[in-house]
């Protein structure tokens, strides 16, 4: 697309003489590099050196490229994904875990910043900007510091139950309860042990029961950490978009005689396509990635109800020292995550059709 | 604009220098890295080759030590017993406490720069051992047959003793008294069976107060298992025996004592492990081993305790018994002076002062009846070791009694036999893998 | 309100001010206003909803910093007041005086001005050579930093330890600092903007005979200021929070960073106990420096993550 020698220049354009363009080319490339060797040294071959590791039963001393260590295969990952051990089963509790954080997460994010943005954006609102700096600051402080926050707040004598505790609701000891919420839900309506279909080992050594416990009331808090810190970025995504429809359409709905709802529904909304994708593809790869606030604040328990892949993926690595499945476990979400990014493209596209 | 053409030249030149650094420093380090030193060949040249023991002036060399601290008592302890000895043999030597001492020590193996001194327990031997992380150096102390056997016997892998006990630790039950005799209780009443204790545990527990505390761990109901006659792996180390009736019994007796609301979890009354629940007056007793001497003297000075043996359950009595051992690292450049510093740590009067600071109890012989006179209030652990049962030791045994213990945070609302047949699995599995 | 996204230069669509001509039964401002919600029942609603939130978003860091100020007993039995019965400062003592904190805070803000330096530097550069300079293999260069802006950094924490490792800069700042310079996303933002300045400029400094590092130093980078504060900002932020890289990098004491640092403090190793104060303490003084940068750019920070995410 650049061909640097051809072009039929008229006087106007600029005069190439090709000891600029070498000139050119050279500052090019010379501009450039520090940029290469750092994501290539940074970024690429830690990719490359993970994928051998994956691949190879290095146990943690000396070079991954030493003699000693062998290429096993697949190993790793079949040891992960079939092998149906102690590994399988802590593979599919983080797989479990993180699922549901991302079920949760993700819907709730988009809808609540969607709901700030929509508010926010009435521009005879006095002190919206007053608005928009309470809603966006948490997303500017850091992970740490909010986990330390959360954890202070659901401490079991912490605010949070102080507050619950004037309505007379007892609250439970957030961070310390294991309980899947769904679990907890079916038992308020009498189902206690799991039904015997659901007992059996299922999916990743986990049986179906256990996949259906739900995200557990510490992953609840986590999940609530995750909304507040992100809907500020998301409703000031929102926020833009939703300035740049026109107010000729909105008037042109309005005349047509639709009610406020109508109108978001069926203008405001698919004109907000574009934004809804980003922010929940954005959404999603964050999501499927959480680790800052497991290593600061639960570590994955309690009863490893608050392991996630990114989380089993260092503790293996750097604390059982399998860092071959580490490796290995880094890339099946590295593979989960591009998968679920090109699904969430097909949904949105296909509703719709329009390409934006 | 003169003064930022010369500043962007420099800047220039900055990152063209760093690109250039790093590029060689790619070579180098690929360099280095690609001969992987072989374990235990590191030693220095120009130390010789025969052990060295008590202040020998030829010690070279620098240390760092590496600790996963219980708490200011033992920071302190460590530290000053290391500055004593840096000061007599003039090797600097330095104490870091660790925040994750697996991850921490993981890193540095991996890394190839671990600290020279760290503490191993019995869980991360084998590990470490059969990678060729740490340097075998026990057979070569002076002080090695000091060390009381079950312990050595802990600490040898592949009939090689690997490292030096530091010291050992039994779990035993501690009352409150002052709580004790609130509820009119006396000295006849310590129980010595679980019915006695279940009552004892029922008339301590008050509004603001449960009766027994413990951490949700198979560290703690542990205990409970071994005094049912059950336990981990059978005697010859070959075979799992999670999912026995004992083991089943004991965790059942477990569950009832919570449902009836006389035991809870640390976690559940505020705590962050037993020694809190019970010096903050959240727990009236609580099962916990020597190091909670020194914490409660540090952190909980008004609290008044008595240390007793833990009662007897369906099969007689047990518990379980904790010990660590100072490691040297394969890696290390002074090993020589490691090992000195070991000696030094491990003697009768160092041991000695350990106990005295945060209660632990010596690794050495020769110190145990100076323990046993010098801390009456100990007797109780000491008189535990009788029938103390260690962790298992296998590889992979450590990830298994993790997941154990991740089950046993749910104990109130499981089925003990689920929790310990999957237990039973992964253990055999473990005991299988390493043939 | 409707500051310009920084890749946008075109001006906004006019807004509907033509309409005042045409022949619409109701005054325009009306249908502006019913538009955005004016009649005073909706507004009163919404302003209420509104508030509720913000006391619910804001409320949290008004209870941490109180809680710094508590004693350790007030702060459990007490956590929702905002003011302290009794006003302690034992925790920033505790943490200042006696701890490490002001090493992790050191740490922390060399490592940020670095990395911020650097990639302010790196990244302009970078874009600026996408953006106007013609060079064999730009649009393979383009596709492959596209490419690499699609990896999850959780995929990158194990391997970045390994090479960090192999090139000896293991616990080492160049270790800690060096990897965060890579970063495709600030490249992006600099070529979107370099391409929005006009050519004519550097044109004419051109056929002055310029050469191609004059013209980007002395012509166009200052024309860039806009999209260089923001990726000051960026930087920063993003460096100062980060977390799991100098996990992996550092493992000595003297390099802790005030993020690795408190995650250390929060699992409890400053002693036992739950000591809630000087967590809030440590987590409270970590938060000023961003906080501070929020406030003073917050204009700007907030217009350019709703335009610089736009693909």
């Amino acid at each position: 697309m650049t061909a640097p020698a051809r072009t039929t220049s008229t006087a106007t354009r600029r005069p190439r003489r090709s000891g600029v363009r070498s000139g050119e080319a050279a500052s090019g490339w010379l501009f450039i590099t520090p940029v290469i060797v750092l994501l290539g040294l940074f970024l690429v071959l830690p990719v490359v050196m993970a994928a051998w590791v994956s691949l190879s039963d290095w146990t943690g001393r000396g070079s991954p490229f030493s003699d000693d260590v062998s290429f096993v295969g697949g190993q790793n990952y079949s040891d992960l994904l079939f092998g149906g051990g102690l590994a399988t089963q802590d593979f599919g509790t983080a797989l479990r875990n993180n699922a549901w954080y991302v079920v949760l997460v993700v819907p709730i994010q988009t809808a609540l910043s969607l709901f700030l943005a929509v508010m926010v954006n009435r521009k005879v609102l006095r002190g919206s900007s007053f608005f928009r700096t309470a809603f966006y600051f948490p997303s500017v402080t850091s992970s740490v510091a909010i986990t330390v926050l959360f954890l202070f707040l659901f401490s079991a004598t912490g605010a949070v139950n102080k507050t619950l505790s004037a309505l007379s609701v007892n609250g439970p000891n957030w961070f310390a309860d294991p309980r899947g919420v769904v679990h907890l839900g079916l038992g308020a309506v009498g189902v206690d042990q799991a039904p015997s279909a659901l007992a059996g080992s299922g999916f990743l050594g986990i049986s179906a029961w256990q996949w259906l416990a739900g995200p557990s009331v510490a992953m609840c808090v986590l999940i609530l950490m995750a909304v507040f810190t992100t809907s500020g970025t998301f409703m000031l995504l929102f926020l833009a978009a939703l300035q740049h429809i026109s107010d000729e359409v909105d008037e042109a709905a309005l005349m047509d005689g639709t009610s406020n709802w109508q109108r978001f529904r069926y203008v405001t909304l698919p004109m907000l396509r574009p934004t809804l994708f980003t922010v929940m593809t954005l959404g999603l790869i964050g999501t499927w990635q959480v680790f800052d606030q497991i290593y600061t604040g639960t570590q994955g328990g309690p009863a490893k109800t608050t392991v996630t892949p990114a989380y089993l993926s260092y503790t293996a690595s750097f604390q059982s020292q399998q860092w071959g499945r580490g490796a290995a476990i880094a890339f099946i979400l590295f593979a989960i995550i591009v998968v679920m990014t090109i699904l969430q493209r097909q949904a949105i596209r296909g509703r719709g059709g329009d390409a934006t | 604009m003169t003064r930022t053409n010369s500043s962007r030249h420099h800047r220039l030149a900055g990152p063209a220098t760093i690109a250039a650094a790093v590029l060689a420093l790619t070579a180098c380090g690929g360099g280095s890295g690609f001969d992987d030193p072989t374990p235990g060949a590191t030693a220095d040249p120009t130390t010789t080759e025969e052990p060295t023991s008590g202040e020998d002036p030829g010690l070279t060399g620098e240390i760092s030590v590496l600790i996963g601290s219980s708490g200011d008592a033992e920071t302190d302890a460590v530290s000053a017993a290391v500055a004593a000895w840096s000061e007599q043999t003039g090797v600097p030597a330095e104490v870091n406490v660790a925040s994750d001492l697996n991850q921490q020590l993981s890193q540095g193996f991996a890394a190839g720069d671990p600290p020279d001194l760290f503490y191993v327990s019995t869980d991360n031997l084998a590990g470490w051992a059969s990678n060729g992380s740490l340097l075998a150096y026990g057979d070569q102390l002076t002080n090695v047959d000091d060390f009381q056997p079950s312990l050595r016997e802990n600490f040898t892998y592949d009939d090689q003793l690997f490292c030096a006990p530091k010291d050992f630790s039994t779990l035993a039950l501690v009352i409150n008294t002052d709580a004790w005799a609130d509820a009119g209780l006396g000295d006849d009443d310590v129980p010595t069976t679980w019915d006695e204790l279940a009552a004892v545990a029922a008339t301590l527990t008050t509004d603001g107060q449960v009766g027994l505390s413990f951490g949700p761990e198979y560290q703690r109901i542990g205990v409970f298992m071994a005094q049912a006659g059950g336990g981990l792996v059978s005697e010859d180390g070959t075979t799992a025996v999670a999912d026995s009736a004992e083991n089943v019994q004991a965790l059942e007796f477990v569950q009832q004592l919570m449902s009836d609301g006389v035991v809870a979890y640390p976690s559940q009354i505020g705590a962050g492990w037993g020694g809190e629940a019970f010096g903050s007056g959240a727990a009236a007793m609580t099962i916990e081993g020597n190091w909670i001497i020194g914490a409660l003297r540090n952190d909980f000075p008004d609290t008044s305790y008595q240390v007793v043996e833990l009662p007897a359950g369906p099969a007689g009595q047990g518990t379980l018994q904790f010990t660590n051992c100072w490691g040297i690292a394969a890696d290390s450049d002074s090993q020589d002076a490691a090992r000195d510093l070991v000696e030094f740590l491990t003697s009768t009067e160092q041991q000695i002062e350990f106990a005295t600071a945060f209660g632990v109890m010596p690794s050495v012989q020769s110190a145990a009846d100076a323990f046993a006179e010098q801390f009456p209030e100990q007797a109780a652990f000491i008189a535990s070791a009788q029938f103390a049962g260690g962790m298992p030791t296998a590889q992979g045994a450590v990830d298994v009694i993790a997941d154990f213990n991740a089950q046993l945070e749910a104990l109130a609302s499981s089925s003990a036999q689920d929790i310990l047949g999957s237990v039973q699995t992964n253990l055999q599995a473990a005991l299988d893998a390493q043939g | 309100m409707t500051a310009t996204p920084i890749h946008e230069p075109a001006a906004e669509p006019a807004p509907v001010d033509d309409d005042t001509s045409s022949s619409q039964p109701r005054r325009p401002q009306t249908w502006r206003s019913r538009l955005r919600g004016g009649r005073a029942g909706t507004s009163a609603l919404v302003y209420a909803v509104l508030l509720v939130l913000a006391i619910m978003y804001i409320y949290p860091f008004l209870i941490q910093v109180a809680t710094s100020f508590k004693t350790d007993p007030e702060a459990v039995s007490n956590p929702l007041a905002l003011v302290p019965q009794v006003w302690s400062t034992a925790a920033y003592e505790r943490l200042f005086l006696r701890s490490d904190f002001p090493i992790w805070f050191r740490n922390s803000v060399v490592v940020t001005l670095c990395v911020t330096a650097g990639r302010v530097f790196f990244c302009s550069l970078a874009g600026y050579a996408l953006a106007r300079l013609r060079f064999p293999g730009r649009g393979f260069v383009f596709a492959a930093l596209v490419a690499v802006m699609a990896v999850p950094g959780v995929v990158l924490l194990i391997p970045r330890f390994l090479v960090v490792k192999q090139l000896g800069i293991y616990d080492t700042f160049a270790g800690m600092i060096i990897p965060l310079l890579a970063d495709a996303a600030g490249v992006f933002i600099m070529k979107n903007y370099f391409e929005s300045i006009p050519r004519s400029v550097e044109e004419a400094a051109r056929i002055d005979g310029a050469s191609t590092f004059r013209i980007y130093r002395s012509v166009v980078l200052p024309m860039a200021r806009p999209a260089l504060i923001t990726l000051v900002i960026l930087s920063f932020q993003g460096s100062w929070n980060e977390l799991a890289h100098f996990i992996v990098s550092a493992e000595s004491a003297e390099l802790v960073t005030l993020t690795k640092g408190v995650a250390q403090l929060a699992s409890g190793q400053l002693g036992q106990g739950s000591q809630f104060p000087l967590k809030l303490a440590a987590a409270v003084i970590m938060t000023i420096p961003v906080a501070v940068l929020f406030f003073v750019f917050q204009r700007r920070i907030m217009n350019s993550t709703a335009g610089a995410v736009k693909e």
